[in-house]
């Protein structure tokens, strides 16, 4: 049996993040293709729901990923973020899901090097936490 | 509580001017049950009541009216008052109302009602059942006078006081126009309980709480109940995307319970009456409760202290912990 790929969507800022990930790509650094990105247009965009929704219908991990706290192109979402993300994954904990599932990282539209670590760091995580089939939902 | 002065001081606030009508507690149609009563004249007056049973919250009834139609923008502008009750987790409630401008302080007249904490109907309807006859309660000295077809009972109050009145830190309004009654003393903060459940495995966490959701039938009574549940489109309304789906699913449960308890978190006063009205004992409180540690410890923050607060995921701190950020 072919070792265990995680599925990890990550909702990438259009501002930093997203262009960070960009730069991973065309400065041809290798990371893991585990992850699926969705792109928002600020952090501060990402509705506690969507982490929910994305955990239900198959993801085992969700990465939020915005400008470095004080960089941010709306001038406060990622801080909103931040707080909000928080609460959640301590909320989640708390129902029994492991809260390493759900990760914010900030990732400038420079840190093409650190946008793979992450995402390396975030995959190697996961992998060791295994498939999230207790929350998924049955029929999509 | 001096049932007679709560009615003088109901009687000065229909006989304001700018009252259109009070919203108060009367007796409900059987056993231990009140309902809210809409007061405009004072040959209504003597139906108001107040007793230990009062459990349910009359600002629910504010935001279900505080919704006129849009074009009548203006009108609500000239807008008359709405005189309601408050107890000290009403008060709170209000404030976070009134912080969020969900509704104008302006257009409330409050009297406040120190609260000594609630019966929980299911206890004392567990404890006396097949009550038919208005039953009368009243409080003295740590027990419950309770009056059945002329009979009476004494009860410790510890017996029939409801959960989270145990553990009640503000039983005082805080927003008030008129206080009717002493002020009493809260209780300290208390969150044992939620701090056994915290250390549990993440296993037991799984398995206590798909326990719990799965009993859940979504009737919604505690969405329907909560003071502070009161958006006009509300995500569980909504078909695309149906972000919780109808069918029978443990997992949808724990997805609604999840949002709710978020939707709460910093905004939730711990009235407990989503407990109180759940009919299948979901122990809610201990989601909402552990919302509101972690707000209190992470943030400083609690729900309803003051009107001019702004509500706390609308705001950040630049110390707020980042140590789970990559």
């Amino acid at each position: 049996m072919s070792e265990f790929e995680p599925n990890i969507v990550a909702f990438l800022c259009n501002w930093c993040s997203y262009a960070g990930a960009d730069l991973t790509g065309t400065t041809r650094t290798h990371y893991p293709p585990t992850v699926k990105v969705i792109r928002v247009m600020c952090t501060g965009r990402v509705n506690p729901l969507f982490v929910l929704q994305a955990l239900r219908q198959g993801a085992d991990g969700v990465l939020i990923s915005g400008c470095h706290p004080g960089e941010c192109h709306y001038l406060k979402g990622n801080y909103l973020a931040r707080r909000r993300f928080l609460l959640m994954r301590n909320l989640l904990e708390y129902v029994g899901i492991n809260p390493l599932r759900i990760r914010m990282s900030w990732v400038s539209a420079s840190e093409g090097k650190k946008f793979a670590d992450v995402i390396a760091e975030v995959t190697e995580e996961i992998k060791k936490l295994g498939h999230l089939k207790s929350f998924k939902r049955e029929i999509l | 509580m001096n049932i007679q002065k709560l009615r003088d001081e109901a009687k000065r606030a229909i006989g304001r001017k700018e009252v259109t009508h009070l919203i108060g507690y009367q007796k409900g149609s059987y056993g231990f049950r009140i309902s809210p009563v809409f007061i405009e004249t004072k040959e209504e007056l003597d139906r108001l009541t107040f007793s230990p049973l009062c459990s349910l919250s009359l600002v629910n009834y504010i935001t279900i009216e505080g919704k006129p139609p849009k074009d009548n923008e203006e009108k609500k502008s000239k807008m008359k008052k709405v005189a309601l009750f408050v107890r000290g987790c009403d008060s709170r409630a209000l404030n976070q109302i009134i912080a969020e401008k969900g509704i104008s302080r302006d257009s409330l007249y409050i009297i406040g009602i120190p609260c000594n904490g609630v019966i929980d109907l299911k206890k004392i309807e567990a404890r006396f059942p097949d009550v038919l006859d208005n039953a009368e309660v009243v409080e003295e000295n740590g027990k419950y006078i309770i009056t059945i077809n002329e009979q009476s009972h004494e009860v410790p109050k510890e017996e029939l006081l409801a959960d989270t009145c145990k553990v009640c830190q503000y039983p005082n309004p805080i927003t008030y126009n008129k206080l009717v009654g002493d002020e009493v003393e809260g209780h300290p903060a208390n969150y044992d309980e939620i701090q056994s459940l915290e250390e549990k495995t993440p296993e037991e966490k799984w398995e206590f709480w798909q326990n719990q959701f799965d009993r859940c039938i979504r009737c919604y009574a505690c969405k329907n109940s909560c003071p502070l549940c009161y958006c006009d489109g509300c995500i569980l309304d909504k078909l695309t995307p149906q972000w919780v789906r109808r069918s029978v699913d443990p997992n949808e449960n724990l997805m609604f319970h999840v949002t709710r308890a978020f939707h709460l978190a910093g905004r939730c006063v711990s009235c407990g009456e989503c407990e109180r009205v759940c009919p299948v004992d979901i122990p809610l409180m201990k989601l909402n409760r552990k919302m509101e540690k972690d707000v209190k410890e992470l943030f400083d923050y609690e729900a309803g202290k003051d009107p001019e607060l702004k509500p706390l995921l609308n705001t950040f701190n630049l110390e707020d912990p980042d140590d789970f950020v990559l």
